[in-house]
């Protein structure tokens, strides 16, 4: 089969509103086909990474209702908990609103050696790096009493670029000073996240800091722990150890709800209105909807296109050339605006990680989801063409030439 | 002029349209010698489009046998007619049906396509087609840059370009004014008594007719006349 190559560029070339215009459907399809994914994979990424192993500790009434910090004692004494520490949110931001990241206080004897598999540190005090690092943040997290770590995010930023032997006064939120100020950390080391649910723009600080100011009087707040992350010994059963703590809790003074960090991330998907299937549902419908479009718009060309196909079979060609040229058409078109949808979608990437920020993390296009728009587009063409030029199988030359094209 | 190059032989068609059966064509027999000039003529629906049909291979009979140039064009299957088509047969539309998205040269050159000629051997090929038809300076105007006249002339060209044993011409004069309708009988003239080009040709216009050398009418399917005529 001799396919008429120059025709169906002409073709191409000659229509430039009609295939600009359905070109920029489809762009806009994959582009949107790409963000959403993005995000629910941004989403999922933090369940994805999550230990099923560590356990989370929260009140049973509400995540927002702290614990008291004696629990810990006794959380720490059930069989099977290797190591625990308390988890606290804080709740405030660098200089500006805008400014805003996540702190979080934490047992300085415990954080480290618990997160080992999570974080690696990279740069301790006096310039250390490399594996002496670890070491030498935790001594200077156990010795100061403002330390903190932050992650690689929070030096690299510019809005931030906090580095190690900075002090670093953040304005709270949540706990207010009674003098009115700010809080003061000595930033004692920096880590990259193994883990994709740990955001590299998270502080952690000892949780000590806090208490003991609310306990002198000096800050706001009540003298709590938050929620408890603990790890388990390896060949545990985690659901057990997980009822054994409720169970210590279960008279009060707050009961407890523990379960794994897993579904303690997912958790945190699903309390924002179940974002995947909202995204999903009103995200797929747009996306049908121009898919729909955009076949039909190729089966209004394949209709205007039948006499054409009558003349291209008086000359002797046969009527599948005439399809495969509104196949090849259909193709060309998709391809071309996938490929402007996926430029589109890596040219965005930056501003909307900068926009979506802690809400959706690890939101990327990543070379699958590439490979995916491809597809769809490759897919869609090939199906709009073969809307549109399927019916030209099935007509006679005399039919065809008696359309008015 | 030669023997019998274009038979029907006992062939009848009948089409169904909304529920209602027509009978076209009514055991007809026709021959046509080889470098013959036909002009088919006759009411509306007396069968003169459909004998083009079955002769060009567009169409098939009912019952009955067509041969052209010794093939029985009605035995062939439906996949097999469009090659045996680009080969053996020209059409020549009434309203052109020239590809609007191509150029003169580029319509000239489609059914050249399907020839083992090379791209530069196409080329040439388009060229000469546009020569005899007095066109070549029009090679890269599109039809809408063309009259009418110009345009049945290109699509004449497209006609010939792959040198065909038949050129077969549906009521090629009816969307041209008198000058061009005249002018394009004079270049079937020319193809027919220069290049010995056999065309069958059906027209509603008997100054057209008059310069085909042979005239027949036809009528509710059956030949009615047959009339040589004086060059």
């Amino acid at each position: 089969m001799k396919f008429p190559l120059r025709l169906a560029l002409k073709h191409l070339l000659d229509r430039k509103t009609r295939n600009g215009l359905t070109v920029v459907a489809i762009s806009i399809a994959v582009y949107l086909l790409c963000f959403l994914i993005a995000v629910v994979q941004g989403l999922e990424a933090g369940v994805r990474s999550a230990s099923n192993t560590r356990l989370v500790t929260q009140s049973a009434v509400s995540l927002f209702v702290s614990l008291p910090v004696s629990y810990q004692q006794k959380i720490d004494q059930v069989q099977g908990v290797e190591l625990s520490t308390k988890f606290r949110w804080f709740g405030a931001y660098y200089q500006e609103v805008e400014n805003f990241f996540a702190q979080f206080g934490v047992d300085q004897e415990r954080f480290l050696p618990m997160y080992i598999k999570d974080i690696e540190i990279i740069e301790g005090p006096d310039g250390i790096t490399g594996p002496e690092a670890r070491a030498a943040v935790q001594k200077a997290f156990e010795s100061d009493r403002r330390a903190a770590i932050v992650g690689i995010g929070l030096r690299d930023d510019e809005r931030f670029g906090f580095k190690v032997g900075d002090t670093v006064p953040l304005k709270p939120l949540i706990f207010q000073r009674a003098d009115g100020g700010a809080w003061d950390f000595n930033i004692v080391g920096v880590f990259r996240p193994l883990k994709e649910r740990i955001p590299d723009s998270t502080m952690y600080f000892r949780v000590d800091y806090l208490n003991q100011a609310i306990e002198s009087g000096d800050a706001y707040g009540d003298y709590a722990a938050g929620v408890y992350y603990v790890n388990t010994s390896e060949g545990t059963s985690v659901d057990e150890v997980a009822a054994d703590i409720d169970a210590l809790f279960e008279n009060g003074p707050q009961r407890t709800q523990t379960i794994t960090e897993a579904a303690f991330a997912s958790f945190f998907v699903s309390a924002i209105g179940n974002l995947p299937l909202f995204l999903g549902t009103i995200g797929g419908a747009v996306l049908f909807s121009i898919f729909f479009s955009v076949v039909n718009t190729m089966m209004i060309s394949g209709r205007q296109r039948l006499q054409e196909c009558g003349i291209l079979q008086a000359l002797g060609f046969p009527p599948l050339v005439s399809t495969s040229l509104l196949v090849f058409e259909g193709l060309i078109i998709s391809l071309v605006g996938g490929g402007a949808g996926i430029v589109l979608a890596y040219a965005s990437e930056a501003s909307l990680v900068r926009m979506l920020g802690e809400n959706i993390r690890n939101y990327e296009i990543t070379p699958e989801l590439v490979l995916l728009a491809i597809g769809t587009s490759a897919t869609l063409g090939v199906i709009a063409g073969l809307a549109a030029g399927l019916p030209f199988l099935r007509s006679t030359p005399t039919e065809a030439l008696r359309s008015i094209g | 002029m030669s023997d019998a190059f274009i038979t029907l032989k006992q062939v009848y068609k009948q089409y169904t349209r909304g529920g209602e059966t027509l009978q076209v064509l009514d055991q007809l027999d026709l021959t046509v010698p080889e470098g013959d000039f036909v002009a088919l003529m006759g009411p509306s629906g007396s069968g003169k489009t459909t004998i083009l049909n079955l002769v060009g291979g567009l169409d098939s009979c009912d019952s009955g046998t067509v041969k052209v140039a010794g093939a029985d064009v009605s035995a062939m299957s439906r996949s097999e007619l469009p090659a045996w088509r680009a080969r053996h047969v020209g059409f020549v539309f009434q309203s052109f049906n020239l590809l609007p998205v191509l150029t003169a040269q580029e319509n000239v050159m489609l059914p050249l396509q399907l020839t083992p000629l090379s791209a530069s051997e196409r080329i040439s090929q388009a060229q000469f087609a546009l020569d005899v038809v007095g066109l070549s300076d029009r090679a890269t105007h599109r039809p809408s840059q063309l009259s009418g006249g110009q345009e049945q002339r290109v699509a004449i060209a497209r006609a010939i370009a792959t040198d065909p044993d038949v050129i077969i011409a549906d009521e090629p004069t009816g969307d041209l004014d008198r000058n061009s309708a005249d002018d394009v009988m004079d270049l079937f003239c020319k193809l027919n008594s220069e290049l010995g080009k056999t065309i069958l040709m059906v027209t509603h216009d008997m100054i057209a007719a008059r310069k085909a050398k042979r005239l027949l009418e036809l009528d509710k399917g059956l030949l009615i006349e047959d009339q040589q005529q004086e060059a």
